[in-house]
């Protein structure tokens, strides 16, 4: 029975977690979209929610990827999956609070890495799968992304910049639909996936399925309407920094930014890397803002971005692990999770009530 | 060491793959841009010779560029 109430707050949080993935990463997609008008606010964010649901369904394969290489298996408990969601989840609060685009990949798999450790010691942990598997992809994806974005806008400079700006911009609003949608369809493969395996290792742990089982469609369909739920009701303030705060962009180049973070992540998804669209999509930016001016770049803000990045992973796990110890001082029954849970939904109402007041959203 | 945690030959593909998708993509698309601003401007100037040519890359441009989404998309599915 008790079993069974931590699994219920298990999925609860996952599902919790995957709106606020959605919520947090709609920047990623709609940010440069909106800022060159292409698309009006509500209607990006709509299309990029409706993608990201569609994209939930593509592909099942890389479901378990998370708890499978980063940590040993033999540890995982509901209660390790659940300390570890709330890292996640409070990393994530956090940097949508102060409006910074991170990685919530990396703030799931910190959480997860930070509560086993804490659970079952350093033996726990995958160093190998945590380096090859997160770090090294962590570091090369977004310079890639810069690389190829500031190409990209130099070549097509090169090839319009003697046209007239009206059909060039009108061109490239266009393009940026379609890019957008293609990015929006990689987020929801990649990130809903991610909560999806997190349930089923959870449902595996509790002993509620057999470890060679698929991932069950109630699963599915629940992951992916959460996705795509926080999609909907995107956070504005990390669309603001995005669209607007590392560089004032024009129509070709956020169609630069966009098309180089789908071609990286695309590229990536195909040769098995997992990786944070947010840090993607982030360095396709900066990279089509260098690429015109180097100072046109906002560099305070973007070394914000990168301050959060280095952060989320060591942030996410030492919340995950610390959750984990609170629970445990309440024994291995559902006390813990109950009372984290009660006020982690407090505190999480709080923050948004107060961040709702500041920012009205855009019609 | 590097070999043997992370796939050096799968890294080195996926740079590539993304250099060659990125830029290639948004290079055609560019070119697709021209086509139709040049096809406009040469119809506005009574050219209709050049406006069809210009036309016509901007077609080849649009086909390149569909059929590269496409691909993405099929790469997607696949993984």
């Amino acid at each position: 029975m008790s079993n069974d109430v931590v699994l219920v707050i298990v999925v609860a949080t996952a599902l919790a977690f995957d709106f606020t993935n959605g919520f947090h990463d709609t920047a990623n997609v709609v940010a440069t979209s909106i800022s060159t008008h292409a698309m009006p606010p509500r209607i990006a964010v709509a299309y990029a929610a409706i993608f990201n649901f569609a994209g939930a369904f593509i592909s099942l394969a890389v479901a378990a990827t998370v708890a499978k290489d980063v940590v040993n298996a033999d540890v995982i408990t509901p209660t390790v999956v659940f300390a570890g969601l709330v890292g996640a989840i409070a990393w994530n609060l956090m940097t949508w609070y102060f409006g910074l685009p991170s990685s919530s990949s990396h703030a799931l798999i910190g959480g997860v890495v930070g509560s086993a450790f804490v659970a079952g010691g350093a033996d726990a942990v995958l160093g190998e799968g945590v380096l090859g598997k997160v770090l090294i992809p962590a570091i090369v994806a977004p310079i890639v992304a810069f690389v190829v974005g500031a190409i990209a806008i130099n070549i097509i400079y090169g090839i319009v910049g003697r046209e007239r700006p009206g059909t060039v911009n009108r061109g490239f609003r266009l393009g940026q639909v379609v890019s957008g949608g293609l990015l929006a369809l990689a987020h929801g493969t990649n990130d809903a996936q991610k909560t999806m395996g997190v349930i089923t290792l959870a449902l595996i742990a509790n002993g509620s399925l057999s470890s060679d089982a698929s991932v069950p469609t109630w699963v599915v369909i629940s992951a992916a309407s959460a996705i795509s739920l926080g999609t909907y009701f995107g956070g504005w303030r990390i669309i603001r920094t995005m669209g607007t705060r590392i560089i004032k962009m024009d129509a070709a180049q956020g169609f630069s930014a966009q098309g180089a973070g789908a071609a990286v992540i695309l590229a990536s998804s195909h040769y098995g890397f997992p990786l944070s669209t947010t840090q993607v999509i982030s360095g396709g930016v900066m990279g089509a803002g260098a690429g015109k001016k180097l100072s046109a770049v906002r560099w305070g803000v973007a070394g914000n971005i990168v301050v959060a990045w280095l952060l989320t992973l060591p942030a996410a796990a030492a919340i995950g692990g610390a959750t984990y110890g609170v629970c445990q001082l309440f024994g291995n029954g559902a006390a813990g999770p109950v009372i984290i849970s009660a006020l982690g939904v407090a505190g999480t109402a709080l923050a948004f009530a107060r961040r709702l007041r500041q920012e009205p959203v855009p019609a | 060491m590097f070999a043997t945690v992370v796939d050096t030959k799968a890294l080195l593909d996926t740079v590539l793959a993304s250099v060659v998708a990125g830029v290639g993509v948004t290079a055609v698309f560019a070119i697709l841009i021209f086509g139709v601003a040049r096809s406009s401007d040469m119809a506005r100037n009574d050219r209709p010779v050049l406006a069809v040519a210009a036309g016509g890359l901007a077609v080849l441009a649009f086909a390149v560029v569909t059929t590269a989404i496409v691909l993405g998309i099929i790469v997607m599915t696949q993984k």
